[in-house]
């Protein structure tokens, strides 16, 4: 049983921090992030890399829903939330990919959105019967909306992840390329690893969101580098061999910088560290 | 569109899935991170991932059955029995674990004598725990948690791999989807740690099935409304 603390809005830093600053609030992030997102997700003859970007956003956005809601205490464990997400985004992604070839041209796919919007409503009813007090009466502030982000911003990063790997939305290709190679158990996973590690990890006292963020800005970097390999094995890339090697090479790259700005940011702001020379070294 | 018996199937079989994989989220014996350090009854870990292992090991035997069976209860059965015997691995070796390794009794912290064993418990409990290990009452509990989740979980994906005509893979994840939301939504109704049948919080039952239910009905929508989008080619 994991509760955490309470704890306050950004608190005044005593310290000397890192000067990396993720300079949106809640909300603008939620907004700026789904919006890109849903462009990148709807054009899907785009290139992997710029499909990575936007699975990317999509996570940051989740990770940010799951930090406002798990830190007053969800009483089984940050997991849970995640693992709850990336269901949604799965259940959304059917609906969506049932839907796609509804205001089809080309490879142009608006009609995915659908399963996105679905995924919010499901997500709000969730949070209610959550929140409310005749049910289940978890007593977390803003549930509601914090679920509609997770279904919607889940929903977003499986699609993303999808056509990712099949170069396109149509329901056939990903259930022959996705679902039945079983490529979707390791997206099941991953995704939620996505969502529910960063705060898992950095939960406590002197949990910051910047640094919060940028866990799974790198596991998204990761990601990007398994799904590169996929790409490669299954040869399903619509734009050659390059696609893949690209997509390897951001991931690689999303990887190193961000997990040595975080080792960085640890090494920094802690009070003080006993290294077992591996990690200090790196940093 | 007319209405096809199919679909009505589709909303039944989710739904009845979804409040049946609440019910084995109610009956599971969670530990938490107290029984990690044997101060109390249940496995050391989560709800959600006792309720997705065990799940899980039901949809590989449930999905083996589908292979050369078309029968609703054959399938849901074997999904039962193979989600049962995964849950009852993990409680004996939980129990080897804490008797062999830790030197403590399974012991239950909530009955002072067993219901059903008729075995005092409250002498063998070390004081200021809340029990330890698997004891016979908190095992059938899992047991019978594990058979229902097993079943709900086959019975969704025989209602998805049958009547919505998705391939194996698909309807295996979309079950595992909808499963862990409605399991999840009943963890934050238990929050923390359970004995099962017998502790004061699965009184609280009836309102993770409302929960549930309004869940599970949304999440058969989904599922229909993809099957008629799929349908008209």
């Amino acid at each position: 049983m994991a509760v955490t603390p309470a704890v306050e809005e950004e608190v005044t830093a005593p310290k000397k921090r890192l000067s990396f600053k993720f300079p949106l609030a809640e909300t603008e992030l939620g907004l700026i992030a789904g919006i890109i997102a849903a462009l990148i997700t709807i054009f899907t003859g785009l290139p992997a890399v710029i499909k990575a970007v936007g699975m990317l956003l999509a996570f940051v956005w989740c990770t940010d829903s799951v930090r406002k809601t798990s830190k007053y205490g969800l009483g089984t464990g940050v997991p849970s939330i995640g693992v709850m997400a990336a269901g949604y985004g799965i259940v959304g992604a059917l609906m969506g990919l049932a839907f796609a070839r509804y205001g089809n041209v080309g490879q142009f796919f608006p009609g995915v959105l659908i399963g996105v919007l679905f995924m919010g409503g499901i997500g709000l009813v969730s949070g209610y019967f959550g929140n409310n007090e005749k049910y289940i009466a978890m007593k977390i502030p803003r549930l509601e909306r914090a679920m509609g982000e997770l279904g919607m911003a889940g929903t977003l990063a499986i699609l993303l992840e999808c056509s990712i790997v099949t170069g396109s939305l149509r329901f056939d290709a990903v259930v022959t390329q996705v679902m039945n190679t079983g490529v979707i158990a390791f997206m099941f996973i991953l995704s939620g690893m996505a969502m529910f590690h960063p705060y898992n990890a950095c939960l406590g006292p002197d949990e910051r969101r910047e640094r919060t963020l940028m866990v799974s800005i790198e596991i998204s970097g990761l990601i990007s580098i398994i799904l590169g390999f996929t790409m490669v094995v299954l040869g399903t890339s619509p734009l050659g061999l390059w696609d893949p090697i690209a997509l390897i090479v951001f991931g690689f790259i999303v990887w190193f910088v961000f997990y040595r700005r975080y080792i960085r940011a640890c090494m920094k702001e802690c009070y003080a560290t006993v290294g077992t020379g591996l990690i200090k070294t790196i940093g | 569109m007319t209405i096809e018996p199919g679909m009505i199937w589709i909303v039944l079989c989710v739904v009845s899935g979804g409040l049946l994989a609440s019910l084995g989220a109610h009956l599971l014996p969670v530990g938490g991170e107290p029984a990690a350090m044997g101060t109390a009854t249940g496995i050391a870990t989560g709800t959600v991932m006792i309720m997705m292992g065990a799940v899980m090991t039901g949809l590989f035997t449930a999905s083996t059955v589908s292979t050369f069976s078309n029968n609703i209860w054959l399938i849901s059965l074997s999904g039962a029995v193979g989600a049962t015997i995964m849950i009852d691995v993990v409680m004996l070796m939980a129990n080897i674990l804490y008797a062999f390794g830790c030197g403590v009794v399974p012991i239950s912290g909530r009955v002072a004598v067993d219901p059903i064993t008729k075995a005092p418990q409250t002498p063998f409990k070390t004081p200021q725990t809340d029990g330890h290990g698997v004891p016979d009452v908190v095992f059938i509990s899992g047991t019978l948690g594990g058979f229902a989740g097993g079943f709900g979980g086959a019975l969704m994906y025989f209602a998805l791999l049958a009547y919505a005509h998705f391939s194996y893979g698909t309807a295996a994840i979309a079950a595992v989807s909808i499963f862990v939301a409605n399991a999840i939504l009943a963890a934050y109704n238990i929050r923390g740690t359970t004995e099962g049948l017998y502790d004061p919080k699965f009184k609280r039952l009836p309102k993770a099935l409302a929960a549930s239910l309004a869940v599970s009905v949304l999440a058969a929508i989904v599922v229909v409304l993809a099957t008629i989008a799929l349908g008209e080619v």
